[in-house]
C-alpha cells in the first residue's frame, strides 16, 4: 500500500469530517470555559468584592462611631451594619482562590469558634499582634460578633464606657474591624488590575486551571456549611455528643442567617449568576437523553437545603439541644448535596485535583 | 503468509540468530527513556509528593516487609536509578545496571499502590527481561572496553520475547476494552473528550458524541490487530504511523505522562532490522560495524533452561489478566483482578468516603478527617479502591486504639475502636451509588484475595 496515499486519503477524510461537524447544527447549548470564567469575574467575583470592599469601610466607620460614643443607637448601628458585612463576605467566601487566598481571608475572616479567652487577654493586656498564630481563633466576625453580643445591651455598652478595660476594648473591636478592611482591599485591587485576566486565560480543566480552583473552593465551602456549621455542633462529628457552642455566630444567634447567605450563593455561583455557570457545563457534557439532569438534581438539592436552614428554629446553638434531629436532617441533605458536588460532578466535568499522570486506574 | 506462519517464524524458531542491532538500539532507547523518565519525576517533586510527604502508605499484599526509605535514601534510589539508565543506554557495565534498575524501579513502586500506573508495571517487566537479554554485545560500551566479547549476531528468543510482552500489553489492552461501558456508551472517553483542555480548534469536535464512538471503538480494534501488522513485515511500516500517530494523539488529550513514550518506543522491536542499523549507523556517525564472527550457540547455551524459564513467564503473563475470572460481581465495582491486567483508561471512577471510628464500650465515636492521615492523592485513590479502603480502616484502627481525643468540652476514649465507613462512587458516568455501608467494621475485615462481599452491590 502506497503510504502517500493512504497520508492523501486520511487528510481527505479528515477534512471532510471536520467541515461535517462545523456545519452541523449544534444541538447542544453554546457554552465555553472561557466564557464561563469571563462570566463568573465580571458579574459575580469582583462585583461581589466591591460590595463587600464598601461594606468593610462602612464597617470601619461605624465601630469608630461606636468607639466615639458608645450608646444604644451606635450599637444598634454598628450590629447592623456587622450583619450586612458578614452577609456580603458569605456571597464571595467561595472565591478563596488567587489573592483572596494569598491574603488569607477566609481564615482571618471567619474562623470559629472564636477563643473568648484568647480575646479577653488581648484586652486585658492591650499588646497582640493579630497576625500571629496565637491569636488565630480571635481575629475576625467570630471575635466580633462575641465582642458585640455576649452579654445584655447594658453590659456591652458598659464594657465599652465605664469598664476599666474599656479603651483597649475599642481599641481592640476597631483594630480587628481596620485589620479587615486593608486586609480586603489588595484583594479587590489585584482583580481590578491583572488577576482577572489571570483568572480567565487559565481555562484548561487541568490542576493550575481557574476551573478547578474555582469548583474545588466551591466544594470545600459547601462541606464548610455541613461540618462547621451544622454537622460538629449537632455532634456528626463526635458519635452524638453536641457542642451547641461550636456554631457560627453564636452569640448573635444568626447562624441559620448567615448559613442561609452562604448556601443561596453558593448555588448562585453554581448556575453562574444569570449567565455561564457550572449547570450549563453540566448540560453541555451531559448526554442529551439524560433522564434528569445532574445540574437540576443539584438545584433541586440546593433548595431543600436552603429551604430546611429557613425552617430552622433560632438561635441554632438553642435548636441543637432542644431539637437536634431537625439540625440531623438538615445534615443528611447537605451529605447528599456534598455527594452530587464531590462525585458526580467532579468526575464528570474531569476536574483533577492532583499533578499525577492518570491512566484510569 | 497466515498468521499462524508469522507467529511461527518469529518465534517457533527460538534460537536461531538473528542480528544484534535490534536489541542494541531497544536497549539504548529504552535507557533513555528511562533516564527521561526518572528525571522528570525528580524534576516535578514527584519524589517527595509521592514518597516522602505522605505518613502512611499503601503497601501491595505481600510486600508489608518492605522497609520504608528515609528521604535521603530515596533521593540516593534516584539517583542509582538515573546512573542504571544511562548504564543500560550506553551498555556500560549493563548486568550490573539492568540488575539495579529493575531492583530499584520495583522498590520504589512497591512503596505505595497509590502511585500504581499499567506502564510502571510494563516498565519493571522489560527491566526484568533486559537482564537475561544479551543487550550488550553490540554497539555497546562494554564491548569498546572488552568487558563483554562483541557479537553482530544474537538468538532470537531475545527479540522475540520482547515483542510477546508487548502483544501482551496491547492485546490484553484491546481485549479489556470489549466492555458495555467502553464501547457501547463509549464511556471514559465521552466525557474526557468533551473536557480535554488544549484545543480550541478541536473543542468543537471534541464534544461530539460521535467522536467519543470513534475513538472508543478504533482505540479497541487498534489494541487488538496493531501487533499482528507490526509483525507482518509489509504492513509493519503503516502499522508503526498508526502506533505513533495514535499515542501522540493520547498524548495530546489526556495526562497520561510517559505513557504514550514508552509504548512508541517499546514497538520499535517490530521493526526492519535495516531500520535499526540505520539509525544505530546515524547514532555512530557513519561507523558502521560490520563484525563477523559471532558467538557461537553454546554460549547463548542452556537452550532447555531457557525455554522453560520463558514458557514459565509466557505462561504467567497470559494467565494474570485474567484472574479476574475467579470472582463474582462487576470487575470496575470491586476491582478484584483489577491491576496487573493492562486494563489503560477503561475507567473513571470517582468516590467521597467518610470515615468513623467508634467504640462500642466507651459509646464513642468520632469522624476522622482523611487530611490528617492520607494526602489528597492518597485519599482519592484510596475512596474508589476496595483494598486500599480496608488497609487505611485498618491504620486508623491502629492508630486510635488506646487514645483520648479531645474536642470542645467532649473528652472520647477509645480502647478497642471499630472502624465503619460511608463510602459513594460514581462510575464511568453513572449516578452516583453507595459503596460502602457505615454498618461493616472494615478493621475487622482481613485484606485478603477473597471475595470483596462487604462492598454494596452494584447498580449498572
Amino acid at each position: 500500500m502506497n503510504v502517500g496515499l493512504i497520508l492523501r486519503s486520511s487528510v481527505l477524510l479528515l477534512s471532510i469530517l471536520l467541515t461535517a461537524v462545523s456545519c452541523k447544527e449544534d444541538e447542544k447549548p453554546e457554552f465555553d470555559r472561557a466564557g464561563m470564567l469571563a462570566n463568573m469575574a465580571d458579574n459575580l467575583i469582583i462585583p461581589d468584592y466591591t460590595s463587600l470592599n464598601s461594606s468593610l469601610n462602612l464597617f470601619y466607620t461605624k465601630a469608630s462611631e461606636f468607639t466615639a460614643n458608645p450608646d444604644l443607637t451606635t450599637l444598634a448601628a454598628l450590629r447592623s451594619q456587622y450583619v450586612l458585612t458578614n452577609n456580603y463576605y458569605q456571597k464571595c467566601s467561595m472565591y478563596n482562590f488567587g489573592p483572596a487566598m494569598e491574603q488569607g481571608i477566609k481564615a482571618a475572616f471567619n474562623t470559629f469558634p472564636t477563643d473568648t479567652a484568647q480575646i479577653e487577654v488581648n484586652v486585658a493586656s492591650g499588646i497582640y499582634n493579630l497576625f500571629s498564630v496565637v491569636n488565630a481563633d480571635a481575629i475576625g466576625f467570630p471575635a466580633i460578633d462575641y465582642l458585640l453580643y455576649f452579654g445584655s445591651d447594658a453590659e456591652i455598652i458598659a464594657d465599652f464606657s465605664t469598664n476599666p478595660n474599656a479603651g483597649l476594648r475599642k481599641l481592640y473591636l476597631t483594630d480587628l474591624v481596620s485589620k479587615m478592611k486593608n486586609e480586603f482591599l489588595p484583594v479587590l485591587n489585584q482583580w481590578n488590575d491583572s488577576y482577572r485576566s489571570t483568572f480567565i486565560l487559565a481555562n484548561g480543566n487541568d490542576v493550575a486551571s481557574s476551573c478547578s480552583y474555582l469548583l474545588n473552593e466551591f466544594v470545600k465551602d459547601v462541606e464548610l456549611t455541613k461540618n462547621a456549621r451544622y454537622g460538629i455542633p449537632s455532634g456528626q462529628q463526635t458519635g452524638g455528643a453536641t457542642l451547641p457552642a461550636y456554631v457560627e455566630a453564636y452569640y448573635s444567634g444568626l447562624s441559620n442567617d448567615f448559613a442561609f447567605a452562604n448556601l443561596t450563593a453558593l448555588k448562585n455561583c453554581f448556575n453562574g449568576g444569570s449567565g455561564l455557570g457550572f449547570d450549563d457545563y453540566i448540560k453541555d457534557v451531559e448526554d442529551e437523553d439524560v433522564t434528569e439532569s445532574l445540574a437540576d438534581k443539584i438545584n433541586s438539592q440546593f433548595d431543600v437545603c436552603i429551604n430546611q436552614i429557613n425552617n430552622l428554629a433560632d438561635p441554632l446553638s438553642n435548636t441543637i439541644e432542644t431539637d437536634v434531629q431537625s439540625v440531623s436532617t438538615l445534615y443528611l441533605e447537605l451529605k447528599k448535596l456534598i455527594v452530587y458536588l464531590k462525585t458526580d460532578m467532579t468526575s464528570m466535568l474531569g476536574i483533577l485535583i492532583t499533578y499525577q499522570d492518570n491512566d484510569g486506574d | 503468509m497466515t498468521v499462524i506462519n508469522y507467529i511461527k517464524s518469529t518465534f517457533f524458531n527460538w534460537h536461531k540468530l538473528v542480528p544484534a542491532s535490534t536489541l542494541a538500539l531497544y536497549r539504548i532507547l529504552f535507557g533513555g527513556l528511562m533516564f527521561f523518565s526518572t528525571s522528570r519525576f525528580l524534576f516535578n517533586g514527584w519524589v517527595h509528593d509521592f514518597y516522602i510527604q505522605p505518613q502512611f502508605h499503601f503497601t501491595y499484599l505481600g510486600f508489608d516487609w518492605i522497609p520504608y526509605p528515609t528521604p535521603l535514601t530515596l533521593y540516593v534510589i534516584f539517583a542509582g536509578m538515573l546512573i542504571s539508565c544511562l548504564g543500560i543506554m550506553l551498555g556500560l557495565f549493563y548486568r550490573l545496571s539492568a540488575i539495579t534498575f529493575f531492583i530499584l524501579f520495583t522498590y520504589v513502586e512497591l512503596l505505595d499502590k497509590t502511585t500504581y500506573l499499567n506502564h510502571y508495571y510494563f516498565v519493571s517487566l522489560v527491566a526484568f527481561i533486559l537482564i537475561f537479554l544479551p543487550a550488550n554485545h553490540y554497539f555497546s560500551l562494554d564491548t569498546k572496553f572488552g568487558f563483554t566479547k562483541e557479537s553482530d549476531k544474537i538468538p532470537n528468543w531475545s527479540i522475540a520475547i520482547l515483542k510477546f510482552q508487548m502483544g501482551v500489553v496491547y492485546v490484553f489492552a484491546g481485549i479489556a476494552k470489549l466492555e458495555a461501558d467502553w464501547l457501547i456508551d463509549a464511556q471514559p472517553l465521552k466525557y474526557w473528550l468533551h473536557t480535554a483542555h488544549h484545543w480550541t480548534f478541536f473543542g468543537e469536535l471534541l464534544k461530539q458524541d460521535w467522536v467519543a464512538y470513534f475513538f472508543s471503538w478504533f482505540g479497541c480494534v487498534y489494541d487488538l490487530l496493531i501487533v499482528f501488522f507490526l509483525l507482518n513485515s509489509r504492513t509493519r511500516n503503516i502499522a508503526y504511523l498508526f502506533v505513533v500517530v495514535f499515542h501522540f494523539t493520547t498524548w495530546m488529550l489526556f495526562p497520561i505522562g510517559v505513557f504514550p513514550w514508552v509504548m512508541m518506543v517499546g514497538t520499535t522491536i517490530f521493526l526492519s532490522v535495516s531500520f535499526h542499523e540505520k539509525v544505530i549507523s546515524f547514532l555512530s556517525f557513519g561507523k558502521n560495524k560490520n563484525f563477523e564472527s559471532s558467538i557461537s550457540n553454546t554460549n547463548f547455551a542452556r537452550k532447555k533452561v531457557i525455554n522453560y524459564l520463558f514458557a514459565v513467564y509466557i505462561f504467567i503473563q497470559i494467565i494474570v489478566p485474567f484472574r479476574y475470572l475467579l470472582y463474582p460481581g462487576n470487575l470496575f465495582w470491586t476491582e478484584q483482578g483489577f491491576r496487573f491486567s493492562w486494563r489503560v483508561m477503561l475507567m473513571e471512577k470517582t468516590g467521597y468516603a467518610e470515615f468513623y471510628i467508634h467504640d462500642p464500650v466507651n459509646k464513642t465515636e468520632w469522624k476522622i478527617n482523611n487530611r490528617n492521615h492520607l494526602t489528597s492523592t492518597q485519599e482519592k485513590m484510596m475512596s474508589t479502591q476496595p483494598d486500599m479502603i480496608l488497609q487505611y480502616a485498618h491504620h486508623l484502627k491502629n492508630t486510635y486504639s488506646d487514645t483520648t481525643i479531645r474536642f470542645g468540652s467532649e473528652e472520647l476514649n477509645f480502647k478497642n475502636p471499630e472502624v465503619h465507613a460511608e463510602i459513594y462512587v460514581t462510575l464511568n458516568g453513572r449516578p452516583s451509588q453507595l459503596y460502602v455501608h457505615k454498618k461493616h467494621n472494615l478493621a475487622a475485615i482481613e485484606n485478603n484475595l477473597s471475595n470483596r462481599y462487604w462492598l454494596e452491590d452494584f447498580k449498572e
